[in-house]
């Protein structure tokens, strides 16, 4: 079933590859605050950060995941620290290397045959995300864990796509991106999703359909 | 009395010439590839008094900051706070082209290369 999606995936990022790679990072610049929304059935978070220096930005998140099958569903609030940890600024390129973590309460369901099971534990969310970008082409690879006692939720994702065409500054650029993620423990499958993403210098948004049919919708805004 | 008009228009005229001159300064920008990402370049430039207009060109890799009549900046302050939203500066120079006329300069060469 995933052999298709698979191979078109690997396609596009052996073609990615080959060319110039754009982005928003986890993080805005010096002094701005970011918020950010990623949405659909099974994942809905928001979070905003400040950028304390050019490197460092604090936040709060909150995050609902639910299982494919419905059985589970968690909800988590954290405190977050992003640090840009390296950067290189090319003639014609980007590329960053973050880290993302965050600290906080998570409330968990199970649903089992014939009785539910809550509870509520600390999470911790360490994690670590490449990217490389040009005007034209975009590339990010995320691991980021989700652990409490007893719980793995590890989170892993791998974006990848291509802008239609360049852009003036003050203009608004379309891309295809294409992403495949998977979070540990909640899905068994790799969720793909091609999206429509649109960049102006004001607002960054993605729209996109999942290989589960199900929408999907991501915004970033700079303050 | 005449001599005295005339001293005070020659002074007037020079003195406005001085005023008036317009004064940009260029940067060459490395790592600027996204507009949402450079924002914060063009933010932390309209935030200074002296700024009257920015430009920017992601495609030449150009920031431009165009300064008020009678304004300075110097070419550190506008590299600090390039280093400051995250990207690097490779050189920089003072043009005494207003930005219309620098952006001007660069859209015909973009346009033909399409």
């Amino acid at each position: 079933m995933f052999i298709k999606p698979l191979s078109v995936t690997m396609s596009c990022l052996a073609l990615l590859l080959s060319h110039q790679y754009a982005t928003a990072g986890p993080m805005g610049f010096s002094g701005s605050a970011m918020t950010m929304g990623d949405f659909n059935n099974n994942w809905q978070e928001m979070f905003i950060n400040y950028a304390i220096t050019p490197r460092d930005a604090f936040g709060v998140s909150a995050t609902y995941m639910r299982a494919d099958d419905k059985t589970k569903t968690r909800t988590l609030e954290e405190v977050t620290y992003t640090r840009l940890l390296t950067r290189w600024n090319m003639p014609h390129a980007q590329a960053n290397l973050w880290f993302m973590g965050g600290i906080g309460a998570l409330q968990g369901e199970d649903k089992q045959a014939g009785k539910d099971q809550r509870f509520d534990k600390i999470m911790v969310t360490p994690g670590v995300q490449f990217d490389y970008e040009t005007t034209r082409i975009y590339f990010a690879a995320t691991y980021r864990l989700y652990r409490a006692s007893d719980i793995n939720h590890d989170y892993s994702a791998v974006r990848a796509g291509f802008s239609f065409y360049e852009t003036e500054y003050d203009k608004t650029q379309p891309w295809f991106i294409l992403e495949a993620r998977n979070m540990n423990g909640l899905s068994e499958k790799i969720e793909i999703t091609p999206m429509l993403r649109f960049i102006n210098k004001s607002f960054f948004i993605e729209a996109g359909v999942n290989n589960s049919r199900e929408p999907r919708f991501n915004f970033m805004y700079i303050f | 009395m005449k001599k005295l008009l005339l001293t005070s228009l020659i002074l007037s005229t020079l003195l406005s010439n001085v005023a008036y001159a317009t004064q940009t300064i260029k940067a060459n920008v490395n790592g600027m590839v996204c507009a949402f990402c450079a924002q914060g370049i063009e933010r932390k430039m309209r935030a200074l008094s002296q700024t009257k207009d920015v430009y920017v060109n992601l495609k030449q890799r150009v920031v431009a900051v165009e300064l008020k009549d009678g304004q300075t900046l110097s070419n550190d302050t506008v590299k600090d706070l390039i280093k400051d939203a995250g990207y690097e500066v490779t050189s920089i120079e003072v043009s005494e082209h207003p930005i219309t006329q620098i952006k001007a300069g660069y859209e015909p060469i973009e346009k033909e290369k399409k």
